[in-house]
């Protein structure tokens, strides 16, 4: 009756998936502390992946996006 | 009667925008990352956003909470009306406590007072109210809590101390998400719960979603009532349970949002309320040296265990006058009424309101370098 799967499913991506925004997040605001070039264009990329990743969060929470076929 | 019942769901609407606004706006503030007049009007957009973008929750609402249907009991509009009011007060009471109490909870619970007095115990589905409501009410502060310390941890030990000042622009877009997340959630119970009434009265058909004025009023609503600011528990949520930084804040939000987003796609209800405090007590738990404040803490927890029976008792003593017929409707109404009133000239005793928020210009004057940033 009790769902417990579908529980530690919820608990695991959300893990996960905070964790993936913060790092990345995280790790941009670190390299963009330096002075070098090459860090700066990383700390870029990190903030575009990371703005990525909350995008398709979005994707996620609008349905309209995803179950146009059903 | 219909239209009566529409209009309270629609100030429960309102009083779940501004009791909420704090589930998204309380940490940002808090840290100085919006301007609190900006942070609410940015949540009050992305909820009314948000209520457009999904009506899936809206459409099970009504589903297996309360048994219906064929060999079930049809649950009238009166009875919708008195759990409403038992929704609205306790949203009511609590605010005023500034408590972040779960609207969700208080709508459920005044829903099932008022279907046990009114159709008695056996339209209740105790596995149901069990496994959709109970239980996910108390892991879902768990889970976001437990994914609030671990980012906390990671946010900090990646970070160096001067670097961290940039998670408040971070902030600005996890709390929008949360909002937005909240828009899709919160305004969705409404909006199902007045698709209820009308097909109840017989002015829908059965199965089919809401209405696309329902929609629109609700999003209204919702987003009046965010604007207007529920500056009580923002204050709590904010100040109340831990001194959020930040860092602090990008990661709370993070994990309330994939808290959120995560159930919500596997299709549990759960209250943005608790999992939003769920993870600001955790962020305060991950980082070294600050204090949670049990206190609060265990006031809020003690709020949560007896919202959905207050909720459910003032439900059920409304839907007890209201089974006196219309003349009880009425006087459910006038009493209602009164009370809303008489809540809202307390509150006006102690003032809480955005002036209580101002925060010194960032970098004006507290900028201290003068310790090297161990890590």
């Amino acid at each position: 009756m009790i769902d417990w799967v579908a529980f530690v499913t919820v608990v695991v991506v959300s893990l996960v998936a905070a964790s993936v925004v913060v790092t990345l997040f995280s790790l941009a605001l670190r390299l963009g502390d330096g002075t070098e070039p090459w860090r700066r264009r990383a700390s870029v990329a990190l903030y575009v992946l990371c703005g990525a990743f909350v995008l398709f969060g979005i994707y996620l929470i609008v349905p309209a996006l995803h179950t146009v076929g059903q | 009667m219909v239209a009566l019942v529409i209009a309270l769901a629609l100030i429960f609407d309102f009083t779940n925008g501004f009791h909420d606004t704090a589930n998204a706006m309380a940490t940002p503030i808090a840290t100085g990352a919006l301007k609190p007049k900006v942070a609410v009007l940015i949540a009050a957009i992305l909820n009314f956003v948000g209520a457009f973008l999904s009506t899936e929750v809206a459409k099970t609402i009504s589903g297996g909470l309360i048994k219906e249907g064929e060999d079930g009991i049809q649950i009238t509009p009166a009875l919708i009306l008195a759990g409403l009011i038992g929704a609205i007060v306790w949203n009511l009471v609590t605010w005023l406590l500034g408590l972040p109490s779960s609207s969700s909870h208080a709508l459920f619970g005044g829903l099932i007072g008022a279907t046990i007095v009114g159709a008695g115990i056996g339209a209740i589905d105790g596995a149901v109210v069990v496994s959709k409501i109970l239980i996910p009410a108390l892991l879902a502060p768990l889970t976001a809590g437990l994914v609030a310390f671990v980012v906390t941890r990671i946010a900090f030990s990646i970070t160096k101390k001067r670097e961290r000042d940039g998670f408040k622009k971070g902030q600005i877009f996890t709390s929008s998400l949360v909002s937005l997340a909240h828009g899709t959630n919160d305004a969705q119970k409404t909006m199902g719960v007045i698709t209820l009434t009308l097909i109840a009265a017989n002015m829908q058909d059965s199965g089919t979603g809401p209405a696309w004025w329902v929609i629109l009023v609700c999003a209204l609503a919702i987003a009046a009532g965010t604007s207007s600011g529920g500056w009580r528990i923002i204050k709590t949520l904010g100040k109340g349970i831990t001194d959020v930084e930040p860092a602090q804040g990008f990661a709370a939000e993070a994990a309330t949002t994939a808290t959120i987003l995560a159930s919500t796609h596997l299709g549990f209800a759960l209250s943005t309320t608790q999992v939003a405090s769920g993870s600001v007590i955790g962020t305060g738990i991950g980082r070294k040296g600050a204090s949670v404040r049990w206190k609060t803490a265990g006031r809020i927890a003690l709020g949560w265990l007896i919202t959905i029976p207050a909720a459910g008792l003032v439900g059920a003593v409304a839907a007890f006058i209201a089974s006196f017929g219309m003349v009880g409707v009425i006087i459910d109404v006038v009493l209602a009424v009164a009370t809303i009133i008489f809540i809202f000239l307390w509150s006006r005793r102690s003032q809480v309101d955005a002036r209580h928020f101002h925060q010194p210009e960032p970098g004006a004057f507290v900028r201290p370098k003068k310790k090297k940033a161990k890590r």
